[in-house]
């Protein structure tokens, strides 16, 4: 995950590390892309334009270490430094209220959800994919890195420049937000919230 | 966590270290090298239901993310778009 330029690689060492390496990983890519942007165009320009930075970096990419976190990172960094300034969209996020939420790693475990495991399991792909979408740009991301991707907590870590500590509370408060969302779908369907099973 | 199960072979109803039971189970849940985690998770779901009740839903949720949420389908012309671009800057 370092940037320090480790060798110098040949012209055919760099085409191999990159079909090989790099390109396998465009499906979860563009999804990370399209779930940060949603907009299909945007997501292809920060996909494209991070293999092209993964391309010119190739140097400082250790053969046979974690290119997908690398590229998820590499990724993640374009969509804060090119994508939002440029975004047309302004943030929707109140960064004062997501800066005060997650600037602690104490997070509170007390306050579990009176969502059901089946209600969960009736739910269709819009009611989960709406409530993920709703969320803060921050809290989106370590779930898709997690849930999504699978990453551990020590490559979220990494691909976010945030201790583990805080990759955990903030994956933990993602989580009592997307259960608030996905509670109110769940009403909406007629579960009885409320009551114990 | 506490013993006063309401009777054998049942679980119980509260759980005294929550927010440490918790935060292990979403490690556990998450793939985390946890030491004796199988043994662990056992206990929990077998003897409290607060852990029980928090581990399924945490699952149920986490396996509706992963089926549900992945499904974007890449753009064909993409892989040639950056094939086509990586070439112009070699």
């Amino acid at each position: 995950m370092s940037e320090v330029q480790r060798k110098k690689y040949s012209d055919k060492e760099k085409n191999h590390i990159f079909d090989q390496e790099f390109m396998p990983h465009i499906d979860s890519m563009y999804n990370f892309a399209y779930r940060l942007t949603f907009d299909e165009d945007d997501a292809k320009d920060l996909v494209q334009d991070t293999y092209l930075k993964a391309y010119r970096f190739i140097n400082s990419f250790e053969q046979g270490t974690n290119a997908k976190a690398w590229l998820f990172r590499i990724l993640k960094n374009s969509f804060i430094n090119d994508y939002r300034k440029k975004s047309k969209q302004p943030a929707k996020v109140d960064y004062q209220e997501v800066e005060t939420y997650y600037n602690s790693d104490d997070v509170d475990y007390s306050g579990t959800t009176d969502l059901r495991v089946d209600a969960v399991k009736d739910m269709l792909g819009d009611e989960i994919s709406n409530a993920l979408n709703s969320l803060a740009v921050d809290f989106r991301t370590v779930i898709i890195l997690c849930d999504l991707e699978g990453f551990t907590y020590e490559e979220m870590a990494k691909i976010l420049d945030i201790p583990i500590g805080t990759v955990r509370s903030r994956l933990h408060r993602a989580r009592n937000l997307l259960k608030e969302k996905l509670r109110s779908y769940a009403q909406n369907m007629g579960y009885n919230t409320d009551e114990e099973e | 966590m506490d013993k006063n199960l309401s009777s054998a072979g049942e679980r119980k109803v509260n759980c005294a270290e929550q927010q440490k039971c918790f935060q292990l189970l979403e490690s556990i849940l998450d793939g985390e090298n946890i030491p004796e985690s199988d043994k662990i998770l056992k206990e929990k779901l077998e003897k409290c239901d607060p852990c029980y009740r928090y581990f399924h839903l945490e699952m149920a949720i986490k396996e509706l993310l992963k089926t549900k949420c992945c499904q974007q389908i890449t753009p064909q012309d993409l892989f040639e778009n950056i094939r086509k671009k990586v070439q112009e800057v070699k």
